[in-house]
């Protein structure tokens, strides 16, 4: 049984980011006009995803802050995959007291609840913008992956190639780059692939709670810190149509993670037999 | 002797993993304590409000020295730690309030969601996952796992604001907001109806994650040679299944669970939040919004160290019960990310 590629999710995947880079083309509103006097209409022929109660057209704005929080979520993935590698990997080649103290380090951090340790790290960068929230957000994501690629290392540095590239003199970044990573890279790959998700997820909820992006500021996460607004208007479509986009992109990334990892049992189940 | 020698060790293995978890604690608390105090922002705002813009220089002053706020960041450490290990966390600045009490008042809000919340994933991911394992590959499998991962892609404040809409807004069925109706604190059936859809929320945000690990687990089991020792000697699918393969999946299901705990007691933040229901999570939220720094010390320490208590629990039971256990696989084996 080997997995299919999800040809659905990667379809509807490249046409959410390839709209959110040419959102020029596509918007048919002006996405940070407030129309004061269209707020909170309905889907119709004028809003397609109709206004939210600050007169904003949502069709706009799903592709303009759609860019933001791809944007977000790629940026803070970037910076916690090179983080995660330099960390596991140091952990990894280091006698163990270094990579004792490297991985209690690794654990404190992860046992300071997410969202908290997000916060404080925004509050030291003082108001949030897009490059803040994704080093904040990048630099709370590597610990997991800092830990698989740590055991990855360790199991790879006593091979014999690495040896004879070490005894041939090559460096620490040189057997790195050269030697390790293109072994632990799938792995890495699908991680990767899941911080992105986490990512987004992040921007979405700090910026819903008001920790994040302003208002002013159009990503899925801040159209959706309206919401409260919306509840007592009843204006379903400024909740319901920025998450189906969100949702939309996180079950893509994650079917693609999925197939990433790529582990099918092969072996045939022996619980029934001949039933 | 020789027995006498073994408990002997035994207790230096407690003592050790005592020693460790005061030193993370310890190590957790300056880290949370330098952050805190390095963002910008004003405490005093905390505890005045706006009247600070009224206060001149020196009452500003004269109240950062009431305060402790006006020395350097290791002295104020060292003097919050001597209170610390006395009893004293010192007051809320917004509450105005013993740190204790304000907690004390909360407490008992988020146990009850988180407890509640833990129990269930604990007990439906394990049918889950035992139904799943059992109809490997069928439609009804296929259907489940379809399900779940969706579930799983959906992040917990948009569940709670769909639900908010449906059950709330349209349909009027369950409040939205608190914990309890005005004047109805001792009412049972008016907390459990406030309680429904946080509840939902916190357990169809986790659940999957764990009924699909429960899952993999047994698939794996399932393909074990004892299974058709097993069943050549004339048990049924469902005997192997229930008696032999679910025991051996067991220990490191409590081993998860055990990591998943903290995560799920603690981890109530958003959810309480959007609910506005008064838990640690809308406390935490509030003491990191307004530089409350000695609430928001406690409660992260408090959740920190449930954390490690728990990863540390984890760790040796598992040892305990099968030596063999691969901790790689439990020491990772919270959430990703949990937010």
């Amino acid at each position: 049984m080997k997995k299919s590629v999800p040809f659905l999710s990667l379809l509807v995947l490249a046409c959410i980011m390839i709209s959110c880079l040419a959102c020029g083309l596509i918007m048919t509103k002006d996405p940070l006009y407030m129309d004061l006097t269209h707020c909170n209409e309905a889907p119709g022929k004028e809003f397609l995803f109709g206004t939210d109660t600050m007169g904003r057209d949502i069709f706009s704005m799903i592709w303009y802050g759609g860019r933001i929080s791809l944007t977000i979520g790629f940026l803070a993935t970037l910076l916690s995959t090179a983080l995660a590698v330099l960390v596991g990997s140091v952990s990894g080649c280091a006698p163990a007291r270094i990579d004792g103290i490297l991985m209690r380090l690794t654990e404190l951090i992860l046992s300071v609840p997410p969202l908290l340790l997000t916060v404080f790290l925004q509050a030291v960068f003082g108001r949030a913008n897009v490059y803040s929230l994704s080093v904040v957000i990048g630099l709370t994501g590597w610990m997991s992956m800092a830990k698989i690629v740590r055991t990855e290392v360790r199991q790879l540095k006593n091979t014999d190639y690495v040896l004879a590239a070490k005894c041939l003199g090559g460096g620490f970044f040189h057997v790195l780059f050269r030697h390790l990573a293109p072994n632990f890279f799938p792995s890495v790959l699908f991680m990767a692939v899941m911080n992105v998700r986490n990512a987004i997820v992040a921007e979405s909820t700090l910026s819903f709670l008001g920790l994040g992006l302003p208002v002013e500021v159009v990503s899925w996460g801040s159209m959706l810190s309206l919401s409260e607004n919306a509840l007592f208007s009843r204006a379903w479509w400024t909740i319901l149509i920025p998450g189906v986009f969100l949702v939309g992109t996180l079950l893509c990334l994650t079917n693609l993670g999925n197939y990433m990892r790529g582990n099918s049992n092969k072996r045939h189940s022996n619980l029934r037999g001949n039933e | 002797m020789w027995r006498k020698f073994l408990r002997r060790l035994y207790i230096i293995k407690i003592l050790h993993s005592a020693v460790k978890f005061v030193l993370s604690v310890l190590v957790l608390s300056a880290f949370v304590f330098i952050i805190s105090r390095l963002a910008p922002g004003d405490p005093l705002y905390a505890y005045y409000g706006e009247r600070v813009e009224k206060m001149s220089v020196e009452e500003q002053e004269q109240a950062r020295t009431r305060l402790g706020l006006d020395e350097p960041i290791p002295v104020q450490y060292v003097r919050w730690l001597q209170g610390a290990v006395r009893g004293d966390f010192g007051i809320s600045y917004q509450y105005k309030a013993d740190v204790k009490e304000v907690i004390a008042a909360r407490i008992g809000n988020t146990l009850l969601l988180g407890g509640l919340g833990f129990l269930l994933i604990f007990a439906l991911a394990l049918l889950l996952g035992l139904f799943c394992a059992w109809r490997e590959g069928q439609a009804a499998d296929r259907m489940i796992c379809r399900i779940g991962t969706v579930t799983s892609c959906i992040p917990e404040f948009w569940l709670s604001l769909l639900l908010l809409l449906v059950f709330a807004v349209w349909l009027g069925w369950l409040p939205g907001s608190g914990a309890y109706s005005v004047g109805e604190e001792g009412n049972a059936a008016d907390r459990a109806a406030h309680l429904i859809l946080p509840l939902a929320v916190v357990v169809l945000g986790h659940l999957w994650y764990y009924a699909f690990q429960v899952r993999n687990r047994l698939l794996e089991e399932v393909r074990a040679d004892y299974v058709l020792l097993a069943r050549m000697k004339g048990l049924s699918g469902k005997q192997v299944l229930y008696r032999h393969c679910l025991r051996g999946a067991l220990p490191s299901y409590l081993c998860m669970m055990a990591v998943a705990l903290p995560h799920i007691l603690g981890g109530t933040y958003v959810v309480e939040t959007v609910f506005s229901y008064p838990g640690i999570g809308t406390l935490a939220y509030e003491s990191a919004r307004y530089q409350d720094y000695n609430l928001l010390m406690v409660v992260s320490l408090l959740t920190g160290a449930l954390v490690i208590f728990c990863n540390m629990l984890a760790r040796t039971v598992s040892e305990r019960i099968d030596p063999r256990m691969r901790m790689r696989t439990i020491a990772d084996g919270g959430e990703v990310r949990d937010l």
